[in-house]
């Protein structure tokens, strides 16, 4: 009797699965293959030999991450329309956005460096962010949208350049390098873009990568 | 081949590095995500030695050249990233001089080392020790991103100090340079294979396959 209602416990925390025969995981980093039955909610298997993550079993995978990129989204709208940074000097204010950053780069001649600062800032953290919510929200309710297989896959490439966290220290080292010339402070862009990260962070951590993928699986079927 | 951990390889199985299924390499496409199987990643080794050896040539020019040029009254004044740590450091602002000491001169030099070594141990020039290596692979992947902070506060600089006569910033050659060794350490180190290290740890004491080629049990944990 315990193991029937273990049994359905299981099945009630669980995602559906896509039918084989039996489940497979090589592990990442020493290519170690395992079998692989589900695990617990709020628990991951290691591997055997190495000990390097080989999936887990988020607690409401899909939900914290659709919520947080949706934040995200938000505070990135909000940080793109006001500006992060405002200097006071002498008679003129000086208010600086993102998108101002990359295009004065680009204008003095430095293509690539206004590009590379618009891909790390702004372009992968909307695909992270954006992504998410266009695969994970469908999903809650079994379905694929059109393409989330495309999307998940570029989501989880764009994942490693998203940069806002080294950005916004650049952020500050700026405002200490102009400390001594002009009145700076933190617009409200800045704290924004802290949210995004915050929340950004929050979404990548939450995300069940064995789950989004089973459940895509099982909703295109 | 090691016979108390089986080898997705020898059964000639790939890991998807997108969605993670195992399906033979012969399909030659993940059937899941489409993305292309391999059982390593092809030439992992030679792109990775390449890529930081470019790493490496641009990394004098990025710290020789300057990375921006203020004009302040007239008066032009160049400024590498080293002379920018040192005011910072000069000016008692000894944190942030550190943060900018560690991420633009320590990182990317350690990466380098760090990446050869690696490389080193994956074709047997020094003994692999895998899970120490591991955590090196894995801390330089960590690292890598943050060297890209001179590249914003001169981003940041240079279009907010555009104050006419009186103050403006250009940007400089030494960032471009800087900003190509960020970008090609973090190219090399998303080249390099890391199972190669056991390959090589599996080679060197190969274990009679007695046992049965089963998989790994698992530890489950939190």
């Amino acid at each position: 009797m315990k193991g029937a209602i273990s049994k359905f416990r299981r099945s009630m925390i669980s995602w559906p699965k896509p039918r084989e025969d039996v489940r497979f995981s090589a592990c990442h980093y020493c290519d170690t293959l395992h079998e692989a039955p589900p695990v617990r909610e709020g628990k991951s298997a290691r591997c055997a030999r190495c000990g390097g993550l080989l999936y887990e079993n988020q607690p409401a995978s899909l939900r914290r991450a659709s919520a947080f990129s949706l934040a995200a989204l938000m505070l990135m709208a909000l940080g793109h329309v006001f500006p992060f940074l405002i200097m006071d000097a002498a008679t003129l204010q000086k208010k600086l956005t993102l998108v101002g950053a990359a295009m004065s780069l680009m204008a003095d001649g430095f293509q690539a460096l206004g590009i590379a600062i618009f891909l790390f800032t702004m372009v992968a953290p909307l695909l992270l962010a954006g992504g998410m919510i266009y695969v994970c929200l469908p999903l809650m309710f079994g379905r694929a949208a059109p393409g989330a297989f495309l999307v998940a896959k570029w989501m989880y490439i764009s994942e490693p350049w998203n940069m806002v966290e080294v950005f916004l220290l650049g952020v500050l080292v700026s405002l200490l390098k102009l400390a001594k010339v002009a009145d700076v402070h933190f617009g409200v862009g800045f704290w924004a873009f802290a949210g995004v990260m915050l929340c950004t962070a929050a979404a990548v951590s939450g995300i069940d990568r064995e789950e989004l993928w089973d459940r895509l699986e099982v909703a295109k079927l | 081949m090691n016979s108390r951990f089986p080898k997705a390889a020898d059964r000639g199985l790939a890991g998807c590095r997108t969605c993670g299924k195992v399906s033979p390499v012969t399909m030659g496409c993940c059937p899941r995500c489409g993305t292309h199987l391999h059982l390593r990643k092809p030439d992992s080794i030679r792109n990775t030695v390449a890529l930081m050896i470019a790493a490496t040539i641009l990394y004098i020019p990025s710290h020789l050249l300057p990375i921006m040029t203020v004009v302040e009254l007239g008066d032009v004044t160049h400024n590498t990233i080293i002379s920018g740590m040192m005011t910072f450091w000069r000016t008692g602002a000894y944190p942030i001089a550190i943060v900018i000491f560690t991420a633009s001169i320590l990182i990317p030099l350690l990466k380098i080392i760090a990446l050869s070594w690696l490389c080193a141990a994956a074709t047997g020039k020094v003994h692999p020790s895998p899970k120490t290596l591991g955590r090196l692979y894995w801390f330089t992947e960590l690292l890598g991103r943050w060297s890209m902070i001179d590249i914003f506060v001169v981003g940041i600089l240079v279009s907010i100090v555009q104050l006419g006569n009186y103050m403006s910033i250009t940007p400089g050659l030494g960032a471009i340079a800087f900003a190509g060794v960020v970008l090609l350490t973090m190219f090399a180190a998303m080249s390099f294979e890391p199972r190669l290290l056991w390959d090589r740890l599996d080679d060197m004491n190969p274990a009679a396959p007695d046992a049965p080629v089963e998989a790994a049990t698992l530890e489950s944990g939190s």
